[in-house]
């Protein structure tokens, strides 16, 4: 019957091609626009690391020296000796100190001078572990010293074609280094470590060096760097008020997250007894969902564009539903004639819900058409957002399953009117 | 087959009421061919789409082939529509742009039959109509008289127990309402329990019984003896 069912949907889109084009076309334009923002949205919103975004937690430090800072306090990084402080508490199970900059680097054996640039990370060892960074070939960092590298899949892939490179030389300004490991393509949306000043949905990096020899060879802060009191280079700014290192621990109990706010608080009350900072003990440990939110990771404006793009809809569901309900009034006759020979109210309303899925489907393909051409044009005008604009199949499965439901809306009501007299009423 | 015990239906709008049947009661057995007249506005087709299950009525008592109609479900009176009762209409009610076999298959997709057995029963009544060979027209590729006979094949496909016809040649000219009227003589020979609707009194002479509703109510009751008037279409037909 289903196969009658749908026979007969299909002649009845060949018989009103206007109207079902019309009905089709409604639809398709409000799901897509829905369909759209929801990608933008699910991408902004996403959770990068489910298996252990609630036990991930950025640390914020207050030991600004002066009262007036010019940063909201407390400032999302930390001096050089903060970070060693909290680096060596051994309470978190693993904790990261790394700040991000730029290098230059090519194969040590290349006879090509080319170099390419490389976003580096300089961190601690323990980052990949913290972050689920996975390995292609290879490990981690052995140590935050020595001449050690991990390449990103992408810089892998320009350097040594993406050969399993571990054991290689790399060349950064003059100086060797050995590659140790190689990850895979690496995709975090967003970039939960390094999410500050709109970074959130920049790629992940393509070169990881140890943290201290990025600071003796002088590479420069590809981020917020603040300070009161001094200018010098990075070489010798350990011991001074410059705050640049990011801190993220992993910390798996409550207990641990009790101990080590403890511990912040200690070291924090310990450097205003000693007269080193003015203000009230205040230090933060914010899990990713928090600390995306504290950073409005969520773009606000979208929010309220989704709700916008949802009235929208309702709109165009009402706009379909009322040229569906002058096709229904037309089938009146004939649907009166089908319960006259025989049919019975529900044959003729599983027959609407054939032609509603019918229609949503045509619908919801083209509206995700629409959507990926919007997402695309939007990409083109501005490329910032090609890490978020990307229809995923949730959103796709979702998006199609809206059209479904948008499409029975549409239906429900003319089918229902159609169908509510009695025949002989129906057929006049 | 047929019985009806009392049956009123009323109609009300917001300004009037109408009694468009008032207690009305009539039994017709199987095998009878039963003509209703009457002026028009009287409650015919009121009494025909009660009897074909296509309208309420308020109060009485109707049972078709020994079950009683009050409080069945749509599925229940749907069956039964479906599988007893064949309708056919003053207007023909086809589907124009549907072949006759689509015509004539729409009703027996309802009852679920397969496809070898819809395709069986589909030519086997445009075959009685006279129409097989015209299977894949559509309707308005027909006549006036032949479209009523596909309606005629639409309701004879489910071999129904009782015909029901609601001015079947009201929109026929003389010689091709004969030719409907034979067909009806004809299957009601093979065994068809048929009603019909007319204003032509001549028709209803032809019809061995004769129902006449005033005001929704039976005024006027006799049966004939069967006449020649078949007899005579016939040799007129020929003429044709
Ligand atoms: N759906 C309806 N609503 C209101 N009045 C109706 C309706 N159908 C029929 N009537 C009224 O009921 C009476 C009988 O109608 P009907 O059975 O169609 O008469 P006939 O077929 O004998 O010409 C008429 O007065 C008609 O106006
Ligand atoms: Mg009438």
């Amino acid at each position: 019957m289903w196969h009658y069912y749908l026979m007969l949907s299909l002649r009845s889109l060949k018989r009103s091609p206007t109207l079902y084009s019309m009905v089709i076309l409604t639809l398709a334009i409000g799901v897509g626009a829905l369909a759209s923002n929801m990608a933008l949205y699910q991408s902004m919103a996403a959770d990068p690391i489910p298996e252990k975004s609630d036990r991930l937690f950025h640390v914020s430090l207050n030991s600004w020296p002066d009262e007036d800072s010019p940063h909201q306090q407390p400032l999302f990084v930390t001096r050089y000796r903060d970070a060693q402080q909290v680096l060596s508490s051994g309470i978190p199970t693993k904790v990261v100190a790394h700040y991000q900059t730029r290098v230059y680097t090519k194969s040590l054996d290349a006879k090509s001078l080319t170099r390419f640039a490389a976003d580096t990370r300089a961190t601690t060892p323990d980052f990949f572990a913290l972050t689920n960074a996975p390995f292609a070939y290879g490990r981690s960092l052995s140590s935050a010293e020595g001449n050690e590298v991990v390449l990103g899949s992408d810089l892998n892939d320009k350097i040594f074609g993406g050969s399993n490179s571990v054991g290689k030389a790399v060349e950064i300004e003059g100086k060797p280094y050995t590659v140790v490991g190689v990850l895979k393509p690496w995709t975090l949306r967003p970039r939960f470590y390094h999410m500050e000043q709109d970074s959130a949905f920049r790629p992940t990096d393509d070169l990881f060096v140890p943290l201290e020899t990025a600071i003796d060879n002088n590479w420069g802060v590809n981020g917020r760097s603040s300070s009161v009191d001094y200018s010098g280079d990075m070489a010798s700014s350990r011991p001074h008020n410059r705050f640049y290192l990011s801190l993220w621990a992993q910390l798996d109990s409550a207990a641990q997250q009790d101990s080590f706010q403890q511990y912040l608080d200690n070291y924090s009350q310990q450097l205003k007894d000693a007269g080193e900072h003015p203000l009230a003990i205040n230090n933060e440990l914010k899990n990713v969902h928090e600390w995306a939110d504290k950073l409005k990771v969520v773009d606000q404006r979208l929010l309220a564009f989704s709700i916008a793009t949802m009235l929208f809809l309702i709109v165009c569901v009402f706009n379909a539903s009322s040229l569906l309900l002058a096709k229904y009034h037309d089938d009146k006759s004939e649907m009166g004639l089908r319960r006259a020979l025989g049919a019975s109210r529900n044959q003729l309303f599983r027959q609407g819900f054939v032609e509603a899925m019918l229609v949503g489907s045509i619908a919801g393909s083209l509206a995700l058409l629409l959507s990926w051409l919007f997402l695309a044009c939007s990409v083109v005008l501005l490329p910032n957002l090609k890490a978020i604009a990307q229809l995923e199949p949730a959103v796709l499965g979702q998006g199609f399953a809206i059209a479904l439901l948008t499409a029975l809306l549409s239906t429900g009501y003319p089918l229902w009117r159609a169908n509510r007299a009695s025949i002989s009423a129906e057929m006049k | 087959m047929l019985s009806m015990q009392n049956v009123s239906r009323i109609y009300r709008t917001e300004t009037i009421q109408t009694h468009a049947l008032n207690d009305f009661s009539l039994s017709v057995n199987a095998g009878e061919f039963v003509a209703v007249t009457g002026p028009s506005g009287s409650g015919k087709s009121t009494f025909l789409n009660i009897a074909g299950l296509l309208d309420q009525f308020d109060e009485g008592e109707y049972s078709i082939d020994g079950v009683s109609v009050k409080g069945l479900s749509d599925n229940q009176l749907s069956r039964l529509r479906n599988e007893k009762i064949g309708f056919i209409f003053q207007n023909y009610n086809l589907i124009p742009d549907y072949s006759l076999f689509d015509n004539v298959d729409m009703p027996l997709r309802y009852r679920g039959f397969n496809g070898k057995e819809r395709k069986r029963r589909i030519e086997e009544a445009l075959e009685k109509v006279g129409l097989a060979s015209r299977m894949n027209y559509l309707p308005s590729q027909l006549s006036g008289g032949q479209q009523q006979r596909v309606a005629i094949a639409r309701a004879l496909a489910g071999e129904p127990k009782l015909l029901l016809a609601d001015e079947p040649t009201g929109n026929l000219d003389s010689l091709m309402a004969r030719q409907v009227m034979e067909l009806l003589h004809d299957l009601n020979k093979d065994g068809a329990t048929i009603i019909m609707v007319t204003h032509d009194p001549d028709q209803a002479r032809s019809v061995p019984r004769n129902v006449q509703i005033i005001d929704g109510q039976m005024t006027d009751h006799r049966v004939y003896q069967p006449q020649s008037v078949s007899a005579s279409v016939e040799s007129e037909a020929e003429l044709a």
